[in-house]
C-alpha cells in the first residue's frame, strides 16, 4: 500500500463521509420533528438531476446548487403535503416519493445522459493549510460542500439542542399533543422539518453531480439515499454520531474500489453489505438497552396529529 | 390569520376505495399531459400506445398479466403483512432471496424432470424469502425491533448477495468474463398459458385467492385483524402475538420469495440483480392502493402491470419510460388525496397566536 492511495483512501472517505452526512442530517432533522420520510433516495435524485440540468444550462456551479437544494426542499414538501396536512401513512408516502423522485429524475435528465458538466464545484484552497502533508488533502483540497456539511451539521446541533425553536421541533417529534399545547404549531414545524430535510437530501445529491461525478446517469444515487436513513439510526438521532457513521459508512463506499490496489483479498460486493447489517444491529441492540432506558429514537416518529382528535 | 384544516365529514362520500383510485389515475394521466406536452410529445398518442401495447390484444394481455404476477404477489406480501399493522418494506430483498433459492435448486436439478424441478424451485423460493423476513420477525417478536427499517436494510443484503453469487460462484465459465449467471435449464421454465402468459398467472391467482379467503373468513385471519387494530385486545382474547408476529412476517417473506421464484421461471432467462426491478416497492404502493386487503390486491396489480408494459412500448416512440414511474407514483398520491378528502373536509379555522418568538417564525 503507497502512501498516496492511503491518503486518495482518506480523501474519499471524507468525500464520501459527507455526502452521506448531509442526506442523513436532512432525515435527523424530520425524523426529530416525527415524520419518518423514506424519499430520501428520490430527493436525491432529484437534486442530483437539478443541479446537472442548471449548471449545464447556466454554467454556475452555485447557481445549480441553490437550485438543488430549492428542487429537494420543494419535492421534500409534497411529504410534507400528504404526511403533516392530509395526515397519509407516512411508509407510503416516503416511498412513493422515492418512486416519483427517482422517476422524474430519469424524465427530466433524459437529454443530458453523456453530456459533460456545465460546471463543477472546485475543490477550496486553503492556502498553506492544503499544503500540509497528510492534513492538506484530506482536510484542505476538498468540495466546498464538505465544508457545508461540517458547517450544517454544527448548525443542527445547536439549533436542535440549545434553542427554543429546537426544543419545539423535539417536541413535535416527542409529542404532538403536549407541544399543540404549548402554543407551538405542530404542523408548521413538521413541514418545516421536512422541506429542511429535502433540503439537505437536494444538496447531497447536488454533491454527486457537481462534485464527485461531474456527469448524469440513472440510478446516480445508487442506494445511498437508504444507508443515510440508515445513518440516523445507527448515529441514535444525535449529530455527533451521525458524523461518525458518515464517516464510518464513507470508509466502506470509499474502500469499494481500492481493496483490490490495497492487495486486500476480500470481496468489496460483501464489504457493501456492511453499512446495512451494522445499522441492523444497532437497531438491534437499541432495542435490547431500552428495555432498561428510554429509546433514542422521537416517541411519536411515524405518527400523524390531526389536532381535532387530540 | 386563517388556517385550512381537515374537520371530519359526518357522513363518508360514497364511492369509497375504488373512486379514490379512479380520481388517483385520472389526476396521473392530466400530470402526464403536461410532462408529455413538456417535452414535445402528442399525449393521446402515447396514451393510445400504451393501451394498445398493455391491454390492446391477447398478446398485450399476456405480457401484462405476467407482469402482474410479481406485482400482485409483492402486494399480497405487504397486504398480509400490514393486515396485522405490520410493514413488510423488504418485499423487494425478498424476492431476490426467493430467486436465489429458486436458481440454486434449478443448478442442482437440472437432470430432473420438469415438474418436479419447478416445484422445488418454487418451493425453494417460498423458503429463500421466508429466511430473509425471519431474523426481522423474530427481532420483533422477541425484542420489539422496528420491523420497518430491519426489512428495508436487508433489501440492499439481498441485491448485493445476487451481485456476490454472479460476480463469483455462480457466474457462467461461457460467459466471456461478464457477470452473468448461467441460463436456466429448460426444464426449469414454467409452462406457458396462452401467448406470452406462463402458468404462474394462474398460481398467483389461487395464492392471492387462498390469503384473500384465509384474511377475510378463517380463525387466523381474524385474530390477525384484531392484532392489528389493538394489541390490548387481542392479548386480552389470549391471542399470541408474539407467535403471530412471528407467523406473520415469515409467511409475508415467503410470498414475496414465491414472486421472485416465479419470475425466475417464468419470466427470466437466468438470475440477474435487476430481476426485482421496484417490484418489492411497486407492491407496497399496490398494497396501500387496495388498503391492505388481499381482494383488492389483484385488480391493482393488474393496472399498475398495464402501466408498467405500456411504460415500456412507449420508449420506441421517443418517450422516457421514466413515465410510467411517475404515474404509478402519481396514481397513489391521487388516490390517497381523494381517499382522505372522502372521509375529510377543508375547512378555515382563525389561527392562534403563537407565545414563543422563535417557533413563531416557523409557524
Amino acid at each position: 500500500m503507497t502512501e498516496a492511495s492511503f491518503i486518495g483512501l482518506l480523501e474519499a472517505t471524507v468525500s464520501f463521509g459527507a455526502l452521506l452526512y448531509l442526506a442523513a442530517l436532512g432525515e435527523m432533522i424530520t425524523e426529530k420533528a416525527g415524520i419518518l420520510n423514506l424519499g430520501v433516495e428520490g430527493m436525491m435524485a432529484i437534486g442530483a438531476v437539478t443541479g446537472f440540468v442548471v449548471a449545464l444550462q447556466t454554467g454556475n456551479p452555485w447557481v445549480a446548487l441553490v437550485a438543488a437544494i430549492a428542487a429537494g426542499a420543494l419535492i421534500g414538501l409534497l411529504h410534507g403535503l400528504f404526511t403533516v396536512v392530509l395526515g397519509a401513512e407516512q411508509v407510503v408516502s416516503g416511498l412513493s416519493l422515492t418512486i416519483l423522485g427517482i422517476g422524474l429524475a430519469a424524465y427530466i435528465g433524459k437529454g443530458s445522459v453523456g453530456q459533460p458538466a456545465g460546471a463543477e464545484l472546485v475543490p477550496v484552497d486553503w492556502g498553506p493549510l492544503s499544503d500540509i502533508p497528510w492534513v492538506g488533502p484530506v482536510l484542505f483540497q476538498q468540495s466546498p460542500l464538505v465544508y457545508m456539511a461540517v458547517l450544517a451539521g454544527l448548525a443542527a446541533w445547536f439549533v436542535l439542542g440549545r434553542t427554543r425553536l429546537g426544543l419545539a421541533v423535539r417536541a413535535a417529534g416527542e409529542s404532538a399533543p403536549t407541544a399543540d399545547a404549548a402554543g407551538h404549531s405542530v404542523a408548521g414545524l413538521r413541514l418545516g422539518a421536512v422541506a429542511t430535510g429535502g433540503a439537505l437530501a437536494g444538496a447531497s445529491g447536488a454533491y454527486l453531480t457537481l462534485s464527485i461525478t461531474p456527469q448524469w446517469a440513472e440510478g446516480v444515487v445508487a442506494g445511498r439515499g437508504w444507508i443515510a436513513v440508515a445513518l440516523v439510526i445507527f448515529g441514535a438521532w444525535r449529530p455527533g454520531r451521525v458524523a461518525l457513521g458518515a464517516l464510518l459508512f464513507g470508509l466502506t463506499l470509499a474502500l469499494k474500489t481500492r481493496l483490490q490496489t490495497f492487495g486486500v483479498d476480500f470481496s468489496p460486493i460483501l464489504l457493501s453489505m456492511l453499512p446495512y447489517l451494522l445499522t441492523v444491529g444497532v437497531l438491534v441492540a437499541i432495542s435490547i438497552r431500552s428495555r432498561n432506558r428510554p429509546s433514542p429514537a422521537p416517541a411519536a416518529l411515524g405518527i400523524a396529529y390531526r389536532r381535532e382528535e387530540r | 390569520m386563517r388556517w385550512p384544516v381537515l374537520a371530519r365529514r359526518d357522513r363518508v362520500l360514497r364511492g369509497g376505495q375504488p373512486l379514490a383510485f379512479g380520481v388517483g389515475l385520472v389526476v396521473a394521466l392530466v400530470v402526464g399531459v403536461f410532462l408529455l406536452v413538456g417535452s414535445g410529445h402528442d399525449p393521446l398518442r402515447v396514451y393510445a400506445r400504451m393501451f394498445d401495447a398493455s391491454l390492446g390484444d391477447p398478446r398485450a394481455w399476456s405480457v401484462t398479466l405476467n407482469r402482474a404476477v410479481p406485482l400482485g404477489l409483492a402486494g399480497l406480501a405487504v397486504a398480509v403483512a400490514g393486515s396485522m399493522g405490520l410493514w413488510n418494506i423488504g418485499a423487494e430483498g425478498q424476492i431476490m432471496a426467493g430467486a436465489i433459492g429458486a436458481a440454486w435448486v434449478a443448478r442442482i436439478g437440472g437432470g430432473w424432470p420438469g415438474p418436479v424441478l419447478v416445484t422445488a424451485m418454487l418451493a425453494a423460493a417460498v423458503v429463500g424469502g421466508g429466511l430473509l423476513a425471519l431474523g426481522p420477525a423474530i427481532a420483533r417478536a422477541r425484542i420489539g425491533v422496528n420491523e420497518i427499517i430491519t426489512t428495508l436494510m436487508l433489501n440492499e443484503v439481498a441485491i448485493r448477495l445476487v451481485q456476490w453469487l454472479i460476480h463469483g460462484r455462480w457466474k457462467d465459465p461461457g460467459s466471456h468474463n461478464f457477470p452473468l449467471a448461467p441460463m436456466l435449464p429448460d426444464n426449469g421454465r414454467l409452462p406457458t398459458l396462452f401467448e406470452r402468459a406462463h402458468v404462474g398467472v394462474v398460481l398467483a391467482g389461487i395464492v392471492i385467492a387462498l390469503f384473500g379467503l384465509a384474511v377475510s373468513r378463517t380463525a387466523w385471519g381474524y385474530e390477525l385483524r384484531v392484532a392489528g387494530s389493538s394489541g390490548a385486545t387481542a392479548r386480552y382474547a389470549g391471542i399470541s402475538l408474539k407467535r403471530k408476529i412471528l407467523t406473520v412476517l415469515v409467511l409475508s417473506g415467503g410470498v414475496a420469495g414465491f414472486a421472485g421464484g416465479v419470475e425466475l421461471s417464468g419470466n427470466a432467462d437466468r438470475i440477474t440483480e435487476g430481476l426485482s426491478n421496484g417490484f418489492g416497492f411497486a407492491g407496497i404502493i399496490v398494497a396501500a392502493l387496495a388498503l391492505m386487503r388481499p381482494s383488492g390486491v389483484a385488480a391493482v396489480a393488474l393496472l399498475f402491470g398495464a402501466v408498467q408494459i405500456g411504460g415500456q412500448s412507449i420508449q420506441t416512440m421517443g418517450v422516457s419510460s421514466s413515465v410510467s414511474t411517475i404515474l404509478q407514483a402519481l396514481i397513489l398520491f391521487g388516490a390517497i388525496a381523494a381517499g382522505v378528502l372522502g372521509r375529510y373536509r377543508i375547512q378555515m379555522v382563525a389561527g392562534e397566536t403563537v407565545e414563543t418568538p422563535s417557533a413563531g417564525a416557523e409557524s
